[in-house]
Formats: C-alpha cells, sequence, structure tokens
C-alpha cells in the first residue's frame, strides 16, 4: 500500500476541525485490525541547513538544542564526532564524566516516560474490568497516582549530577574536543554520589525493583524474571512485577511487535579504550555496544552502511544518501504532497549484509538484544535477559516497555561505578589541534534509541553536518521500496476494540517513545472515514 | 483558577523539560495547588483526547476564557510565509498564535525561541522563524511591536535557552496569583525582577575577574581564573539570574567552568556562530575584548584592567577551585 494509491484516507476531507500535533499517525482500520499506516512529522526547522559554513564547535551549542530532553545526547555525539574530525587525544577522566552525564540524563527519563507518558494509559476505562484495574489507578493515575508524582519529581535527581559537572541540564554544552569543561572537586564527587544513592533508594530499589539492585541483576532469563516477581511481598508489591502482570494480564506482549530487526550504535566508552577516538575504533572501545540484530543474526556496526531515504519526506529528490553526502532541501509541504511526500522526517535505512537497505527500530529494546550477544570484549557489558524474551514471548509492546525499565537498575550501577574511576587530580581536558578539514562521526544511546551525527570540515568550517535522531529511525517514513518505518510497521496487526478509544495504538506509540508529540488518527479501512483521533504527549 | 493553555510552535521543549526540573514549587505542585487550570500541554496532559479541538474552539470563539496563553517555541513562518513548516491542528501554528494571542488575557512567550526566534532564526533561516514580539533585538516579530493582549501588556518574555524552571514557574504564578500588574518589563519585555542583574552576580569566579585573571584553557584549567578574558564567557553583559537562582540546585554554567552564552539576550547566538567564534572571547587590536561589561568602555576598561593586574594577590594567579 502506498501513500499515493490510499485514496479513501484524504487529510483534506475531514471536516472537523483536526488537532495535530507535531507528529501525525494516519492508521486504516479493516475488521479491527490496523492494516496499514503512516506517520506525519509536521515540524520543520532546518538545523543542518543553518549549521553550513559555521564554526566547527557550533554543533555543541545548536544540535543539544534540537531536543531538549535529549540535549545532553545530542551534546555527547556531537562532541565525538569533532574528536573523531580533529583527531583529539581524551583523558580518562573526559570519558568517564561523558559517560556520567550521558547515563544520568537517561536515568532521569526512565521514570518521567513510563509514569507520565506510558503508565497514564494502563488506567484507560478499556480496562476498568481487568483484574488489578485498581490497584493500577491506585499506582498510576495521572498526578495523583501514588507512584506518579515521585516518578516524575524524583526524575529530576539524576541531572542534578549532571548539572555538578556540566553547569547545568538541560541544554549544557560542557563536552569538547579534548574533553570537558569542568575540573570537579571532592564534595562535586561526594555530593553526587550522595544524589544518586537517594535516588537510588527513593525510587528504584523501594518503588520499581523492590530489591536491591544486586538481587535484581541476577536475573538472566524470562523464567528467572517471572520468578523474581514472586519471591516475596516486597517483588511482587514493586512497580516493575506489576507491570510485568498487569501488562500480560490486558495483553500488551500480544501486539506492537514491528520488524524484530534492530540497530544499536552504542554508547559509554572504557577509558582505556578511546583515548585517541576514531571512527575505525569506535565499535570496540564501546561499554554498552553497538550492533545490528536482523532476522535473528548479529552483524557490526559500521556508519558507512546508513543512509537516509526522501522519496516520501518534504525534501527535493527520491534518493538515498550517505550523511556525510546527505541534502537537505526543503520543498512546501503542499507541493510534497502531490508527489507522495507526507514528512518531515527522513527515512534511515541500514545496508544489512544479505538483505539490502531495511528499516531497523532503535531503542532500550534494540540496545538490550544487542547487550545478549556473547561475543564481546571484556570491558563490553553483556545482558542476556531481554533478548532471552524476545526468543521466548516475541516482541511487543510489553518488551519494548521493559526493556526501558530494565535499564535503569543497570545503567546506575555503570554511573556509580565511573564515579568512583575519577582520578581528581589527573587531566579533564587536553587541547586539540582545530583542524581545518576532516570528516566525523560521532554516535550514542539517547534514552528513546541511536543518536547520530556526521561532519565534514572544510576551510575551518562545517561543510556539511546531518544528524540522525531515533525518531526518525522509529517514526520515519515508508522508502523508495515503500517499506514501512519501524513504528508504522509496528501498529500493523494492532487490534482496536474501540474505534473511538484506539488506546491500542496509543500503547505502540508510547512504547517507542517518539520525541514528538503525536496524534494517531484512526480510518475506517472500507470507506476511509476519520473514526477517531487522540493526542500522544510526547518528550518526556 | 486562571486557565493557561501551553503550545509547542517550533519547539525543541527544552522549556517544559526544564520546568519539570522545577522543586518549589514542583510542576505538579503548580499545577494542583496554586490555582492554575491546566488546559492542555504537549507533554503533560491532563489527557483530553478529542476534547484537546473542542477546548482550542471554545477559546478561540470565547466561549472559555484563555488567561494564560504560553508559547514555547519559535514562529515558524515558512515556506514562503505559508506557515507550512509548523502545522497544527490541520492549519498552520502561525494561524493558531493569531487566533488565541487575540483572546488570551497575558501571553507568556517562554524560552529564548518564542521570544525573540532564537537558533532556527539564525542565517539562513530556512524555516523563516521569528519571535512572538522580538525578531532577535529587533522589536515587532510575529504579532508586531505595538500588539498588546486583552489585559493590556505585551508579550512577557521569559527567555533563556533553556529558561530556568523557577523563572517559569515564578512568574506563572505571580500571573496566576494577580500579580502581573507587579511585574516591570524592561526593554526586551524581560521581567525585571530576575533580567536585571548579570549572569556575572553571583559567579564564583568573580575574584579572578576582579583581578583580570583569565583561565587558561578548559578542564583543570578552569580551576582557577575567569572565563571572560579567553573563553568568550558573556556573564559580564548578560542579564539573567542564573548565578543567584541556580539550575538544578546544584550549579551553574560558569561555575563548572562553562561559558556564558548569553542566552537570554536576543542576539544569542552571539556572531551568529560564525568560524572562529564558539568558546573565543572576540577581541579588538589582539588584546582588549570587543565585547565590554555593560557600561564599560574600552579606554577605561584597558586603565582599570592594568590596574587590577597589577593589584592582583597571589591567590588570584593560583589554583582557587581545588580538590
Amino acid at each position: 500500500m502506498t501513500v499515493t494509491d490510499s485514496k479513501p484516507i484524504d487529510l483534506e476531507v475531514s471536516p472537523l476541525g483536526r488537532v495535530e500535533g507535531d507528529l501525525d499517525l494516519r492508521v486504516k482500520i479493516t475488521d479491527g485490525v490496523v492494516t496499514d499506516a503512516w506517520t506525519e512529522a509536521l515540524m520543520f526547522r532546518g538545523f543542518e541547513i543553518i549549521l553550513r559554513g559555521k564554526d566547527p564547535q557550533a554543533g555543541l551549542i545548536m544540535t543539544p538544542r534540537i531536543c531538549g530532553i535529549c540535549g545532553g545526547s545530542h551534546l555527547t555525539k556531537a562532541c565525538y564526532a569533532l574528536d573523531t574530525a580533529w583527531k583529539t587525544v581524551l583523558p580518562p577522566n573526559a570519558i568517564l564524566v561523558r559517560n556520567i552525564a550521558q547515563a544520568c540524563e537517561t536515568l532521569q527519563s526512565i521514570p518521567r516516560w513510563f509514569y507520565a507518558l506510558f503508565a497514564i494509559d494502563l488506567v484507560n476505562k478499556k480496562y476498568a474490568k481487568a483484574k488489578d484495574y485498581d490497584e493500577a489507578m491506585r499506582r498510576f493515575a495521572p498526578f495523583v497516582g501514588e507512584s506518579y508524582e515521585p516518578g516524575v519529581v524524583l526524575g529530576a535527581k539524576p541531572v542534578e549530577v549532571y548539572a555538578i559537572f556540566g553547569g547545568q541540564w538541560p541544554h549544557s554544552s560542557f563536552m569538547i574536543p579534548g574533553g570537558v569543561m569542568c575540573a570537579p572537586t571532592l564534595t562535586d564527587i561526594t555530593r553526587s554520589i550522595a544524589i544518586l544513592d537517594y535516588w537510588r533508594q527513593e525510587w528504584l530499589e523501594n518503588r520499581l525493583l523492590g530489591c536491591s539492585i544486586e538481587r535484581y541483576r541476577q536475573i538472566q532469563t524470562w523464567e528467572e524474571l517471572l520468578e523474581w516477581c514472586d519471591e516475596n511481598e516486597s517483588q511482587h508489591n514493586s512497580d516493575l512485577a506489576f507491570f510485568i502482570r498487569y501488562s500480560m494480564g490486558i495483553g500488551l506482549d500480544k501486539y506492537g511487535k514491528g520488524y524484530g530487526n534492530y540497530l544499536a550504535t552504542g554508547t559509554f566508552f572504557e577509558p582505556s579504550q578511546y583515548a585517541t577516538p576514531t571512527i575505525e575504533g569506535r565499535n570496540n572501545a564501546l561499554i554498552t555496544r553497538s550492533g545490528i540484530y536482523a532476522n535473528g543474526v548479529d552483524h557490526e556496526f559500521d556508519h558507512l552502511r546508513v543512509s537516509e531515504d526522501v522519496t516520501h519526506s518534504f525534501f527535493k529528490g527520491t534518493g538515498s544518501l550517505h550523511p556525510w553526502e546527505g541534502v537537505t532541501e526543503p520543498i512546501d509541504p503542499a507541493d510534497g504532497r502531490g508527489q507522495g511526500k507526507y514528512t518531515w522526517a527522513k527515512a534511515p535505512r541500514y545496508d544489512v549484509p544479505g538483505q539490502g537497505h531495511v528499516p531497523l527500530e532503535v531503542g532500550p529494546l534494540a540496545r538490550q538484544v544487542v547487550a545478549g550477544n556473547a561475543e564481546r570484549q571484556v570491558w563490553q557489558s553483556y545482558d542476556p535477559l531481554v533478548r532471552d524474551m524476545l526468543g521466548k514471548i516475541g516482541p511487543s509492546i510489553f518488551l519494548r516497555t521493559f526493556a526501558r525499565l530494565h535499564e535503569a537498575a543497570k545503567y546506575y550501577e555503570m554511573t556509580r561505578a565511573w564515579i568512583d574511576q575519577i582520578d581528581l587530580h589527573d587531566r579533564f581536558y587536553i587541547k586539540p589541534v582545530e583542524r581545518e578539514s576532516g570528516k566525523g562521526f560521532g554516535s550514542t544511546e539517547a534514552a528513546r534509541g541511536s543518536l547520530s551525527d556526521w561532519i565534514v570540515l572544510e576551510d575551518g568550517k562545517i561543510a556539511n553536518y546531518q544528524v540522525i535522531t531515533p525518531t526518525a529511525w522509529n517514526i520515519g517514513p515508508k522508502d523508495g521500496k515503500e517499506a514501512n518505518g519501524p513504528m508504522e510497521q509496528a501498529f500493523i496487526g494492532a487490534p482496536v476494540e474501540d474505534m473511538h478509544d484506539p488506546i491500542e495504538l496509543g500503547h505502540v506509540a508510547r512504547s517507542f517513545d517518539s520525541c514528538i508529540v503525536c496524534t494517531v488518527h484512526a480510518y475506517d479501512g472500507k470507506t476511509g472515514k476519520e473514526m477517531s483521533q487522540f493526542k500522544v504527549n510526547g518528550m518526556l | 483558577m486562571a486557565t493557561l493553555l501551553w503550545l509547542q510552535a517550533g519547539a525543541c521543549s527544552g522549556n517544559t523539560i526544564s520546568l519539570l526540573q522545577a522543586e518549589e514549587p514542583t510542576v505538579i505542585d503548580l499545577l494542583t495547588d496554586f490555582g492554575v487550570e491546566l488546559l492542555w500541554h504537549p507533554s503533560l496532559g491532563p489527557e483530553l483526547g478529542e476534547a484537546v479541538q473542542a477546548i482550542l474552539r471554545d477559546l478561540v470563539s470565547g466561549a472559555k476564557p484563555l488567561d494564560i496563553f504560553v508559547v514555547e517555541g519559535t514562529v515558524v513562518q515558512g515556506p514562503n510565509g505559508t506557515g507550512r513548516m509548523d502545522m497544527f491542528a490541520g492549519r498552520p501554528m502561525t494561524e493558531w498564535i493569531t487566533d488565541l494571542t487575540s483572546v488570551a488575557s497575558i501571553v507568556v512567550g517562554v524560552g529564548d525561541c518564542a521570544a525573540f526566534g532564537g537558533l532556527p532564526t539564525v542565517p539562513p533561516n530556512p524555516s523563516e522563524s521569528t519571535g512572538l514580539q522580538f525578531h532577535r533585538a529587533e522589536k515587532g516579530g510575529y504579532l508586531g511591536k505595538d500588539w498588546v493582549s486583552k489585559a493590556g501588556l505585551p508579550v512577557i518574555n521569559i527567555p533563556g535557552c533553556p529558561a530556568h524552571p523557577d523563572w517559569i514557574s515564578q512568574i506563572v504564578m505571580a500571573v496566576a496569583t494577580g500579580r502581573a500588574g507587579d511585574l516591570t518589563l524592561d526593554e526586551y519585555h524581560r521581567p525585571s525582577t530576575l533580567f536585571t542583574t548579570f549572569t556575572h552576580n553571583g559567579c564564583t569566579r568573580n575574584g579572578f575577574f576582579e583581578y583580570k585573571q583569565s583561565t587558561s584553557e578548559f578542564g583543570q584549567g578552569t580551576r582557577t581564573g575567569c572565563l571572560f578574558y579567553e573563553l568568550g564567557c558573556r556573564g559580564p553583559m548578560t542579564h539573567s539570574s542564573c548565578n543567584r537562582i541556580l539550575w538544578n540546585r546544584q550549579s551553574s554554567k560558569t561555575r563548572a567552568g562553562h561559558p556564558c552564552l548569553g542566552c537570554t539576550e536576543p542576539q544569542f547566538p552571539f556572531d551568529d556562530l560564525a568560524p572562529g567564534t564558539v568558546f573565543k572571547t572576540q577581541k579588538v587590536s589582539g588584546v582588549i575584548p570587543r565585547d565590554l561589561p555593560s557600561g564599560a568602555d574600552h579606554l577605561t576598561y584597558l586603565a582599570a584592567a592594568a590596574a587590577a593586574r597589577i593589584s592582583a594577590p597571589q591567590w588570584a594567579k593560583e589554583d582557587m577551585f581545588v580538590v
């Protein structure tokens, strides 16, 4: 099904004053099941165009401001991109502080996203007769739920640690080629430990897990996870065990599958392995690994295999280009519609050996599947749980959400260890040579998935700058071969019980945590009539 | 109860995210305890579903009063003035802004983008963006220089990239509790109570500034010195309370060795990020900072600096922020 032959669905037909956010999802429902989907990003600011001709370091100021929630992640990858282009040398402290900052941004996001954006749908009236509905209300009801407020408010704690190193969160630019701007003191370290410890006790252990991090981290299989849930009263009553039990009860493990093919570009570096950041040496130096898991096979990540297709995007042309050669030439959406274009997002694709350029899902589920690859260096994180679950229960809304929550304990452990490794008497920065020309690639894992920059420097300024966000990977449109974007694909097969309140689609959309607000429009596949629409809040 | 609608135009959501860090009051307390009825917000709900469009319709028709209209993000006018680069509710966001600003008692522009146009307006400004009532430092913007709200006030600007959470929550509280009349605004429509002092006020590096002692480089170099002379810090010229009301209750850019970028000023980003301007102090005659602390001129500055350097005590030449 292509956009051009889907005549029954005509955006201009609706006589209603329709409410669209920055992202529209058009979903076709036939006999109660989603049969096709289109995602439409509706806002364009043109940062890649602005960056051309600017100072090489302009991306450190500009790109964090692409997204307020992932600003620290934007900074991380923008900085590593410059590190590779300028061939800097990084002291171990700089890598540790960058790791800590990146992890803290993700730690703040996990509870806020879960309670404020995802879990509020678990108390939808559709589930009023479900077992434990009252308990779900007690915990997750917006603003008043017993877990909602602490989850949202305590999310501020991990980024207090970010501010200790970076001055503020969001929108710091404290990572610079060659290191970081700060030189922390002893009390910066002790205070950071105390803040994180408070957060661990108040939220991570007491509310989310109901047990120590150490106990939770022993879990390696789906069966062990289920045993853990009922091992004692405290674990049974934890938000995580409740979420597992409740979402299995309401069937969140049954749909929202997507392609089941994943990409992680990885994040966090082992200081001893990345003192001289290079594109070639990146995979090996990562702690949370990069990798592709497609059709059940692991592949090594190679940024040269990434391209962006603009066939259905509001940009000139139909081609597919590697980001170093990438162009961003916007056209009027009104003209674009006539050419079958329907979104401001480009469609990133990855050339998987033997499969060609395919869409890949990014995010916590992708990261955790890749983390289950046993082949690794000693400093690389290995965690078989989510891959084990993928094999036994398959991908779903449930597994995507579980993977996100699962990362809280892992990231906390790593962050604490990195703080302990900081040598206050060693350097945090080595002044680099500001090279006139070069090419760079930097990438990280934002909470919601892989985030990368490609930079080309010529004559001491930026000649080309391209960013691929996790939201583009996941909510990007169909490509020249009419293959759906990953989230479009995940809608297909979703059952919709009440055409006027398709909460099921909300679960799917929220499980991807796209970083823009989206509006879902549900259409009757036979008549093309718009049955309902609702907002999926974004950006936490 | 004061009704509040928060919309995002060409926004990164950074001001919303910033507001979530507020503690006194927390964002939840702000919305549940202080007489603010949140009609809709793109991240926080409350979940209204199809009711969102009804509310917008009722606000525009006047059936429901709109007391406070908060805009986050730049006003995207492209392509070719159509506004189609930022669609909301089936129409260009510009049309919603026109309609809603005309019925709102008070309009608040949160963040640099809504206030002055912000980063998206940096040339070539591919989205043809502008601020609500300013285009960078020039008065006018989308609504025009003479525009006033139903309450007779111009757009109240809370700039910053992002705005500090307390700046947002305190001003919203002031307005919601009927104290809009107490707000005095400066030439850029910023509340004077927050934007009269400089980032410099309260900066822990002031002692070094006083004796003109420079930080040599980032990292361990920031254990001493002031960031103004070599690393491009705009603290002495930037109106903000970043060092009076700390960020995330912990720190500020300059305290962490990060030069102030001047993000509460309409010219941000300064020099439009031209090559050679990022994290580097711009100079005249190779030595004197081009931009001097507000009110100073180059000649007097030079004389004062020479005297300060001569009188600098030993401690001003040593590390102060030590392990």
